[in-house]
């Protein structure tokens, strides 16, 4: 067991220090770097609570899409770091409205956990058990009516994402593989019969 | 049961080493004899005359979150495939419907041609 919480603490240790240099750090890629680290050191502490999938779906959709996301956006902004700063006063309040809220809520999670008489954590499970056939047990039949709607905000995101980003552009020149496969001989090569030229003599 | 994921620890110790270690090498063994001249663009002979970060176009960021929606579909088919043969033929038109729905958005998103690149 100390082996284990060894590794709690590691990880633990390399989730506060990612997440410190992610606000800490001047420039935006490498701010975007250090979350995938803290995101990847939390799925290694999900796994420590052996909530094996939800740690590897943290890998393969966050480390593996939304990061991604974050990068594209990152660099599309063209951000410029002096102008964010002006506005940092005016957004302080705000700010730390959040940070209260959240720490808040973060001291009411401790609370209840130092507050609940000890035992009550739940048990360590056997070899056999597997996390992924309990999610699936349950998420598809207790709970199939929040399933579908995750299904109808994945749609509205889908639709969404189309009508705010796609822009047509007339101009531009482009391949249209279709209409190059399906043209025939007659298109391209005009056949022309003509007298053979006379030699001069 | 954790000690199924040791060879998980001991490819990220392994994965770790060989990264730092090739770094630290060069650092360490490498000769430095720094030069203004090492620095400065070279080859073409023109100074940077723009910020390197420029911006992409915004249908690398439609790709990506397209990406992103679909990758959760995926996520969500992973303990249905597990679980399948115990929640039978309830499971099957859940994850039918579900489908369905997000057919519709690929459908819409195929004929409002978000996938083609012009």
């Amino acid at each position: 067991m100390t082996f284990e919480l060894f590794i709690f603490y590691l990880f633990a240790a390399v989730l506060v220090f990612a997440a410190l240099r992610v606000v800490t750090v001047r420039n935006p890629v490498h701010a975007v770097l250090f979350l995938v680290l803290a995101f990847f050191s939390s799925a290694a502490l999900w796994l420590l609570l052996e909530a094996e999938f939800l740690a590897l779906v943290l890998v393969l959709v966050y480390v593996g899409a939304v990061m991604v996301l974050f990068l594209f956006v990152v660099m599309m902004l063209d951000i410029n770091v002096a102008v964010l700063r002006e506005g940092f006063t005016r957004y302080l309040p705000v700010g730390l409205l959040v940070g209260l809220a959240i720490v808040a809520e973060m001291g009411l999670v401790l609370v209840r956990y130092f507050v609940l008489p000890p035992g009550s954590a739940p048990k360590p499970v056997g070899p056999d058990f597997s996390n992924t056939r309990m999610l699936g047990d349950l998420l598809y039949t207790h709970y199939v009516y929040p399933f579908e709607i995750a299904a109808a905000i994945l749609l509205v995101a889908i639709v969404a994402a189309i009508a705010l980003t796609l822009r047509r552009r007339p101009g531009t020149k482009h391949q249209d593989p279709a209409a190059q496969i399906a043209v025939r001989r007659r298109d391209r090569v005009r056949l022309v019969r003509m007298d053979a030229e006379k030699k001069p003599e | 049961m954790l000690e199924g994921y040791l060879p998980v620890l001991m490819f990220i110790v392994v994965g770790l080493l060989v990264g730092s270690v090739a770094i630290m090498a060069g650092f360490v063994l490498g000769r430095r004899r720094p030069d203004p001249a090492k620095l400065s663009p070279y080859e073409c002979g023109f100074e940077a005359f723009e910020d390197s970060r420029t911006k992409f176009d915004v249908r690398y960021y439609l790709v990506a979150i397209l990406f992103i929606i679909f990758d959760l579909e995926i996520a969500f088919l992973f303990p249905w495939a597990v679980a399948l043969h115990r929640i039978g033929v309830f499971g099957l038109a859940a994850m039918g419907l579900f489908l369905t729905i997000l057919v519709v958005g690929f459908v819409y998103e195929w004929k409002r041609g978000a996938l083609e690149w012009e």
